[in-house]
């Protein structure tokens, strides 16, 4: 295995874990805050759900771009 | 990421397994949409009664986001993105999806995704002109005229988005599988399938409101 290999592989396994940790923290706040508004009213239960839901996907197609960016990499590892 | 094998050409254009599943899918919605209204009854029989469930459900949710009369006009569009996305996220858990050379889910490709979001883009230009004529142009330079880069920027970014979100998790999620597969054949790919049929819907839906909610917020203080 070659320097540009090697290289390669630790630039895959830093986007991975670097992208993951900005979004993790945020859909914990959005879903804490949910809970607590289900807590408080739960008549509205079911449109905090689907608000949750919709700011999660958000949040979550953030990692999802690192794990794409991963992928080219590794495409062109070796 | 490997290129897609090309199956066939027609005038020149590559048909790779992904078009050949469209097809395929494009077929089956035509199909149950046919036979669901074929006999209308006021007393509708069961298959009627379930594709009747979808469609008010799809109405009621849309007229959330932007209002019963707007949901009414844009209604074919938004459901048939929704529906669309649904079954083909959901088509790479049949069996034999990805293996067999013809089949694919259409969503699996950047190209299907970015035709999507392309589609959703010009949709809701179209809206904008046509409720608002030459002032939607106007309102990119509201509320300052120095936001008009910030405001264009924002929304060329948007298909871009549309389309890497509703890419990247299908696409993921059908790379993980293979990679689980060449772990432990049969029962490791279980869980990562079991969340795909969950990430497969909160996709679709994600994709159409947002769409409507773009579209809404182009035609917004028309009225």
């Amino acid at each position: 295995m070659n320097m540009t290999s090697a290289i390669i592989a630790l630039a895959v396994a830093l986007v991975m874990g670097i992208a993951t940790i900005g979004p993790a923290l945020g859909q914990g706040t959005a879903s804490a805050k949910a809970m607590e508004g289900i807590a408080r009213q739960p008549e509205v239960a079911g449109e905090l759900r689907t608000t949750l839901i919709i700011a999660l996907a958000f949040m979550e197609a953030l990692t999802i771009y690192g794990l794409l960016i991963a992928f080219m990499l590794l495409a062109k590892m070796g | 990421m490997e290129e897609a094998k090309v199956l066939f050409t027609i005038f020149g254009l590559e048909v790779t397994g992904h078009v050949t599943t469209m097809w395929g899918i494009m077929l089956f919605m035509f199909l149950v949409f046919v036979v669901a209204t074929r006999k209308l009854d006021k007393v509708p029989g069961r298959f009627q009664c379930m594709v009747e469930y979808t469609v008010e459900a799809l109405l009621n949710f849309f007229s959330g986001i932007m209002g019963r009369e707007q949901a009414r006009r844009y209604f074919p569009l938004l459901a048939t993105l929704f529906l669309f996305i649904l079954i083909s996220n959901w088509s790479g858990l049949l069996p034999f999806a990805g293996h067999v050379e013809g089949f694919r889910p259409p969503t699996s490709t950047l190209s299907v995704t970015a035709g999507l979001a392309v589609i959703a883009f010009v949709a809701t230009q179209i809206a904008g002109f046509r409720e608002k004529g030459l002032g939607y142009l106007k309102s990119f330079f509201q509320p300052f005229f120095i936001m008009f880069p910030l405001n264009l920027i924002e929304e060329l970014v948007r298909p871009l988005s549309l389309s890497l979100r509703l890419f990247g998790n299908i696409f993921g999620e059908e790379m993980v599988v293979v990679v689980l597969l060449s772990m432990a054949p049969y029962f490791a790919p279980i869980p990562m399938q079991l969340l795909g049929i969950l990430f497969g819907f909160i996709q679709a839906l994600v994709f159409t409101t947002l769409t409507a909610i773009y579209i809404s917020s182009a035609t917004a203080d028309a009225h």
